[in-house]
């Protein structure tokens, strides 16, 4: 008995030794990340690295934003990413409402060709995209970037899975005490959704805020930059600044971190409902 | 699947009708189904299907057009002119155009850098799928044991990378790598290795982008792992237990058999992923060195917005679409072999 309890104490330890090498080396890239952004330049390529962090956080981004505005970048990214979630969360959960709770020709067969499109790569789009914005002139603006993917396939699936749950007799009621059909969808059906809609919000966030290759092709002015667009920039410049580089990538990851952390029942259900798609 | 895990059943019992709405409903006979309203569907569904339409549908259907053609540069014919009256519509062509047949596809069979960049995807995807997938479940196994405490905070932060920005962490990673300042090799070279050659050696390059993926993606599919194994039933191991069941047999004849289903999807969604890797290695390594990791997507980059083949590169996407699609249909085919 006392051979298994010790045979069980070993395995714990090799367990917790496990995970929390796992959790180092996750964190350890982040680490150095903040430790190379806050070091002046000189500091940091001294040989051997420097492990602590240093003060000149502020001076790097300072000399960062003399070469490429980073900062509005930044702003580019926010903005198109949280008015790309709005929009499409709006127009599949309208869409969703209507496959869920109406009947009408052809549904089945329009939903699951829909869905069918989630196979596709959407590096398929990038070509004839570019070729639609450079004939409408819209190369260089926000919406290039937001309407494509509005219409989002998985959006539209967990929308509508999720509002075929709400009980029929519920909406029912509602239009007998004189509700209209928006209100149904927008007072009734929306409200019951709310963390349906949690786990769509961090999919869309997540997918707009990574998007790199279309964004590349569509957005040639520094002004209009995203954050992995300026990154591309930044990289590709003759001589690299590792400070400056640092601090970018610092702004772009750590709050979005710290946003994670503080919602993490959401972020893992947004993880979970998105497997869906890659 | 996935999707109804996000949701509890609280909403479903909040919106049950209270006793005096059912006495209502059989009053008034009211079915349990909504009735038509002629139109109010497709006032709902009009604009995603707009959307849809210009910037999904349409192009699918213009990128297999096009690489039946050869780009010749941007479009100025009108397709359609009409008037309207109060107003002019026309609609221009987006390119003009070379008709070349099937020499687009024919292209694929002689292009060398396009089997290097195939041979390199498959390369890469060989190594970090099975790498990462394992472990992500031996991490998942880990949260999962009775004992583990603080799991949430746990889960939490090994699935962290998931939201970094793909670029952003491939800088860093590029960095981090440097042969002669970057902070791996100093600290391999304080325990005597080294210094590797991360991004100027063909082999160590692939490896870099391996580690690179793995770091971003392991805590994700963890999550996934993870959810599949708390819906093994309980009963399974308690069985096992009483038959006496060592902790491999547990694993090897409980687990696996129950999770395969979720192992698949995994392996699936990421031999997907890792067929349509662009940002790392464009970053990272640039697909060097000397081509060892250019990816299929990397190449139609190239060949799309830098050498400006259009038609070529749509080729390409397709054949992207084929090896993907096929790719998922065998996986899941051997996947379901077993259940007869």
């Amino acid at each position: 008995m006392r051979e298994a309890d010790r045979r069980e104490g070993v395995w714990q330890f090799l367990t917790y030794t496990f995970l929390l090498a796992a959790v180092a080396l996750t964190l350890v890239p982040i680490y150095w990340m903040v430790v190379a952004a806050s070091l002046p330049q000189p500091a940091f390529l001294s040989y051997p690295p420097r492990f602590l962090p240093g003060t000149e956080f502020l001076a790097n981004l300072d000399a960062l934003q003399g070469r490429l505005d980073f900062l509005r970048s930044v702003g580019n990214s926010v903005l198109i990413a949280v008015v790309y979630t709005l929009l499409s969360m709006l127009l599949c959960s309208m869409a969703g409402f209507a496959f869920a709770k109406y009947e009408f020709r052809f549904k089945e067969p329009i939903f699951y060709g829909i869905l069918a499109t989630l196979v596709l790569p959407i590096q398929l789009l990038v070509i004839p995209l570019f070729l639609l914005m450079v004939r409408f002139g819209w190369t260089n603006t926000y919406q290039a970037i937001i309407l494509p993917w509005a219409a989002n396939p998985i959006g539209i699936f967990l929308m509508r899975q999720n509002m075929k749950k709400i009980p029929d007799a519920l909406l029912e009621s509602a239009r007998m005490d004189g509700a209209t059909e928006f209100q149904l969808f927008y007072r009734i059906a929306l409200p019951t959704m709310k963390s349906s809609l949690a786990a769509l919000a961090i999919i869309l966030f997540l997918f707009q805020w990574n998007l790199f290759l279309y964004p590349l092709v569509v957005l040639q002015e520094e002004s209009m930059y995203t954050i992995p667009v300026a990154f591309a920039q930044l990289v590709g410049f003759q001589r690299v600044y590792y400070d400056q580089i640092m601090v970018a990538a610092t702004i772009s990851i750590l709050p979005i971190f710290a946003l994670f952390l503080a919602l993490q029942k959401q972020f893992v259900s947004g993880i979970l409902a998105g497997s869906l798609k890659e | 699947m996935t999707a109804d895990s996000s949701t509890s059943d609280a909403p479903r019992r909040t919106y049950e009708p209270s006793a005096a709405d059912r006495l209502r409903y059989a009053r008034q006979g009211v079915r349990d189904a909504l009735p038509a309203v002629p139109g109010v569907p497709y006032l709902f569904l009009a604009p995603f299907f707009v959307l849809f339409g210009v910037f999904l549908a349409f192009p699918v259907v213009y990128t297999l057009y096009l690489s039946f053609f050869e780009y010749q540069g941007v479009g100025d014919g009108t397709i359609l002119w009409f008037d309207l009256g109060f107003t002019v519509v026309e609609i221009k062509s987006l390119a003009s155009l070379e008709f070349v047949g099937l020499s687009n596809y024919a292209r694929l069979f002689t292009d060398e850098l396009f089997h290097q960049a195939l041979f390199n995807t498959v390369f890469i995807l060989l190594v970090q799928v099975p790498l990462m997938i394992g472990l992500a479940l031996a991490l998942a196994l880990a949260l999962n044991a009775s004992f583990v405490r603080f799991k949430g905070v746990l889960r939490t932060t090994l699935a962290l990378p998931v939201s970094a920005n793909l670029v952003a962490y491939s800088t860093v990673f590029l960095l981090l790598l440097n042969e002669q300042l970057g902070v791996v090799n100093y600290a391999l070279a304080r325990v005597g290795v080294g210094p590797i050659p991360w991004l100027t050696e063909p082999f160590w390059a692939r490896m870099t982008i391996v580690g690179a993926v793995t770091w971003r993606w392991v805590g994700y599919n963890m999550i996934i792992l993870l959810a599949g194994l708390q819906n093994v039933p309980r009963q399974l191991y308690e069985a096992a237990e009483i038959d006496g069941a060592t902790r491999w047999q547990k694993f090897r004849y409980v687990t696996l058999p129950q999770l395969r289903p979720v192992l698949l999807f995994v392996v699936v969604l990421s031999t997907i992923g890792t067929f349509k890797l662009f940002a790392e290695p464009y970053i990272i390594t640039g697909g060097g060195p000397s081509n060892a990791t250019l990816t299929i997507v990397q190449y139609v980059y190239r060949e799309a917005f830098v050498n400006f083949n259009l038609g070529y590169a749509s080729a390409l996407t397709y054949a992207l679409v084929v090896v993907v699609g096929a790719l998922s249909i065998i996986q899941i085919r051997i996947g379901g072999e077993d259940d007869a």
